[in-house]
């Protein structure tokens, strides 16, 4: 019995690193611009679409450079959804912006549409598809490149944040954007580094997991709420709460997936959405804040 | 003593805003509160209108007690306010606004609007009198059909004004009435706040104009630091020295022996 | 009455048209589709334009209202007015439920639950299988009928659907008109002078969520036996933003602006059948633009044409008040 936990442990960390990503992605454009980024998901589905494109067929590319194609590509993506779709609508208010989003993620999801059709494609394991064994529990080297492959990025963009200036500098727009103005630092610029770093972290995620759960046109709905979830659940607003939210929804999903019910399985995000959001609003490491009036 | 308050105290995180307040505020006056920038004036406000509530004290408008009642209840008990940002409907007309703060007045609900019922559509008529009346009072009868998002700064304010008075209150509440107004409007302001208290409504003033205050309020409460400094008639109040202290800093000698 | 100077035009229009055009597929049945999408947004536009909530949700009360509906008339047997009035019940008693926790929250965190909680509904329509049939949904709803007739026909649709939508229009522009209507606006305008002003915001909010929610419900249960056939297809999380794009397409704070959203964004796919494959990122293209250009809709583009030499003074004023 043990060991099963233990399966869908590692099942969960899996699944929760792709969902820290996305999460993350989400935190570091809602702190650069006070927005939710509704197409976060879609550059997860960009990036693993891309790769195997560019990858697949007669004339693909070998994987390593193909990956890079694509992130390169979903960070363009990035970039130009702030540029043309989100910096034009000024004086907005909330609910447009989130329209525009979606607006956003529908285009990229018809694009891809377009593009791919709707078939499920797979990108080649990174080192193989042969199971490790650990005692009863099985682990595919796959995983290990999405555990491990997270944890750099992660620990990348907290360095980023906390040790260049650039990364301050974009702290400091989320924190007083008129301030941030003064002081001389670019704000359309920095909020143009936030986009393009979100995309290129939900492209790697993609990219990191589409060997092992596929993909296709449109995979990245569900990723891009869910990880909102688990963004609202770490905090929204701090980047290393997203992060923990994404491991600990990804841990709650596998383990009432494998004990409970998998049909239910999506609906455990958004439970834990609604009661984060009815019970504690801030999430687990976010700051309560009253209102001013 | 319409509105009573002793021992008010209100903190944020770790910023005292209000420091165990007292003051009476007897019917029929105009009460103006005074103070520094920062001394918690529009505090005070948002605590008497409900929208925060006091960490300590007590707080009674016409034997009422105000703590823990929500803004609309403490409302509909009869306390009226203005904004010091504005906040105006801008979706609606310059009467629908209006009509808005009678809101309290009326009784017809869900069922009666949806089905046109003639109780609602005699309320309606009468919702609307009232809104006229207090347009005219405050010099704005012209203007009710026009759009609220097309009036000047000026007119704005006298809006607020006569939203808040359509809820005919016992008390009005006027956070800086004369903010962001020219001379004439000023003294304009001025005859409206004489007249609001000449109908037998209490009026409690934030305002930093000095001039305005000193001419229409008839009784006048400093504070600084949300604590009660003075308290007293214009004149009593010019003369403490510790008020005169306290707006320009420090000891005034005085030239003249 | 000059009140009811647009409800009028809109039930001459209505009426014409099938006489106009007879046995018209336009008409009757895409027609007849608009319409029962304009009931939709018509009561979120009260929910979203008019007390500037949001919902992006809204399909799951759909859903409930058509479920409840083919639930009791297929396997219970139930004579279809009673099924009618208990997924009324059933819808309004679910959104008084949730309202109150729901609408305390503000801006993404209000949409995102909303969201939530549309998904929630929507997997258990998949997943109570023994209930509600599942993915494969519930079949063979028997018709409704109306003094003796059978509605079976696409014509008798028609004329049920739009004598729906006509009394469901003219209610809500009573609403609007109303000291209920001055406070569900006053809450969307300003919602702390609202409180100040005696309006207990949280059961204004409370209110126009349910009833937005009934006449998503009623919609549900007459298309339930239009389409003799449910599925949780037509309940999703797309089937909502469809109708939150309908509402702001046409124009929010309108309700004529709600019935040109669904009628433009109905009667679109089917003219642009040849480009089929295009339709998601159009929809899309259409979404952003919308916002971008025009988040007004086209109702306030109109307004907006109409007061423009008026317009600075209002900018000027509201700068000074959102900068608060």
């Amino acid at each position: 019995m043990s060991d099963q936990i233990l399966q869908f442990l590692l099942t969960g960390i899996t699944l929760g690193s792709t969902y820290a990503l996305v999460a993350l992605g989400f935190a570091i454009i809602y702190n650069a611009s006070d927005v939710v980024n509704l197409a976060q998901g879609e550059f997860v589905m960009l990036g693993a679409m891309s790769a195997i494109a560019l990858s697949a067929g007669a004339g693909g590319l070998p994987l390593p450079a193909a990956i890079l194609g694509a992130v390169l590509a979903t960070l363009v993506v990035g970039l130009m959804l702030q540029r043309f779709a989100i910096a034009p609508a000024k004086g907005i208010d909330v609910v447009g912006t989130i329209i525009i989003t979606i607006g956003a993620s529908i285009f990229l999801r018809g694009l891809a549409l377009l593009l791919w059709g709707k078939d499920i494609k797979a990108l080649p394991h990174f080192s193989g598809d042969n199971p490790i064994r650990l005692g009863e529990v099985t682990l595919m080297p796959q995983s290990l490149w999405v555990m491990g492959g997270t944890a750099v990025l992660v620990l990348a963009v907290h360095l980023f944040f906390n040790r260049t200036l650039v990364g301050k500098a974009i702290l400091a727009c989320s924190c007083n954007r008129t301030a941030a103005a003064l002081v001389g630092i670019d704000v359309g610029r920095m909020l143009l580094v936030a986009y393009g770093l979100s995309a290129l972290l939900g492209a790697m995620a993609g990219v990191l997991v589409a060997p092992i759960t596929y993909t296709s046109y449109d995979a990245g709905v569900m990723l891009g709420l869910k990880g909102f979830a688990a963004a609202v659940l770490g905090g929204l607003g701090n980047p290393m709460g997203a992060v923990a939210g994404g491991l600990i929804l990804g841990l709650v999903e596998s383990l009432a997936a494998g004990l409970v019910s998998s049909g239910y399985k999506d609906a455990i995000a958004f439970i834990i959405l609604l009661l984060v959001l009815f019970i504690r609003p801030s999430g687990l490491f976010g700051r309560a804040s009253a209102e001013r009036v | 003593m319409l509105l009573e308050a002793s021992g008010l105290s209100k903190s944020f995180g770790g910023v005292t805003a209000i420091a165990d307040l007292d003051f009476r505020v007897p019917e029929g006056l105009v009460y103006a509160v005074i103070g520094p920038n920062g001394a918690g004036k529009t505090t005070l406000f948002n605590l008497l209108s409900g929208v925060y509530r006091p960490d300590e004290g007590r707080l009674a408008f016409a034997d009422r007690d105000l703590v823990g009642r929500s803004s609309h209840e403490i409302a509909r008990l009869g306390l009226s306010r203005t904004f010091q940002n504005l906040q105006v409907f801008f979706n609606m007309s310059v009467l629908e606004n209006v009509m808005v703060g009678a809101h309290a007045r009326a009784k017809s609900g869900l069922f009666g609007a949806l089905l046109r019922l003639p109780r609602m559509r005699r309320e309606e008529r009468a919702i609307g009198r009232w809104a006229q009346e207090a347009l005219d009072f405050c010099g704005l009868g012209e203007l009710a059909g026009r759009s609220a998002g097309a009036l000047p700064y000026g007119a704005l304010k006298r809006l607020e004004i006569a939203r808040a008075l359509a809820a005919e209150p016992r008390l009005l509440l006027m956070d800086e009435p004369a903010a962001g107004l020219n001379d004439t409007e000023t003294l304009e302001m001025r005859g409206l706040i004489g007249r609001i208290r000449d109908r037998g409504i209490t009026v409690l003033l934030v305002e930093h104009n000095m001039g305005l205050v000193m001419q229409v309020s008839d009784r006048i409460l400093v504070i600084d630091y949300g604590s009660r400094l003075a308290e007293g008639t214009p004149d009593e109040v010019r003369a403490d020295p510790q008020v005169v202290a306290a707006y320009l800093g420090g000891e005034v000698h005085y030239a003249v022996e | 009455m000059k009140r009811l100077r647009g409800w009028l035009l809109l039930a001459g229009l209505l009426v014409a048209l099938p006489i106009l055009f007879p046995d018209n597929y336009y008409v009757n049945v895409v027609g007849a589709a608009a319409a029962l999408h304009a009931i939709l947004t018509v009561g979120l536009n009260l929910l979203m334009g008019y007390a500037g909530q949001i919902s992006l949700g809204h399909a799951a009360f759909f859903g409930l209202g058509a479920y409840t509906s083919a639930i009791l008339t297929t396997r219970c047997g139930w004579d279809p007015w009673l099924a009618l009035g208990a997924g009324l019940v059933l819808t309004g008693a679910v959104a008084y439920v949730i309202a109150r926790p729901v609408l305390r929250l503000k801006g993404h965190y209000l949409a995102m639950a909303t969201l939530g909680f549309g998904i929630i509904v929507h997997i258990l329509l998949v997943q109570t299988g023994s209930l509600t049939g599942g993915p494969d949904g519930i079949g063979e709803i028997p018709p409704l009928s109306l003094f003796g007739w059978t509605i079976d026909t696409d014509v008798r649709w028609y004329w049920v659907i739009t004598g729906t939508l006509l009394a469901v229009v003219l209610l809500a522009l009573n609403l609007m008109d109303s000291r209920t209507g001055r406070a569900l606006r006053a809450l969307h305008g300003a919602a702390v002078a609202a409180s100040a002003m005696g309006i207990d915001t949280a059961q204004a909010k409370t209110a126009v969520f349910v009833l937005a929610a009934l006449t998503a419900g009623l919609a549900g249960s007459l298309f339930a036996h239009q389409q003799a056939f449910v599925s949780p297809d037509s309940f999703n999380f797309f089937v909502s933003i469809e109708l939150v794009t309908m509402v702001v397409l046409g124009g929010m704070a309108s309700t004529y602006g709600a019935i040109l959203g669904a009628v433009i964004l109905t009667f679109l796919p089917e003219l642009l059948v040849v480009f089929e494959d295009y339709e998601v990122v159009i929809f899309g293209a259409i979404l952003m633009l919308m916002m971008i250009f025009m988040p007004q809709g086209i109702a306030g583009g109109l307004r907006a044409l109409m007061r423009w030499p008026r317009a600075r003074t209002a900018r000027t004023a509201r700068l000074t008040q959102d900068a608060a």
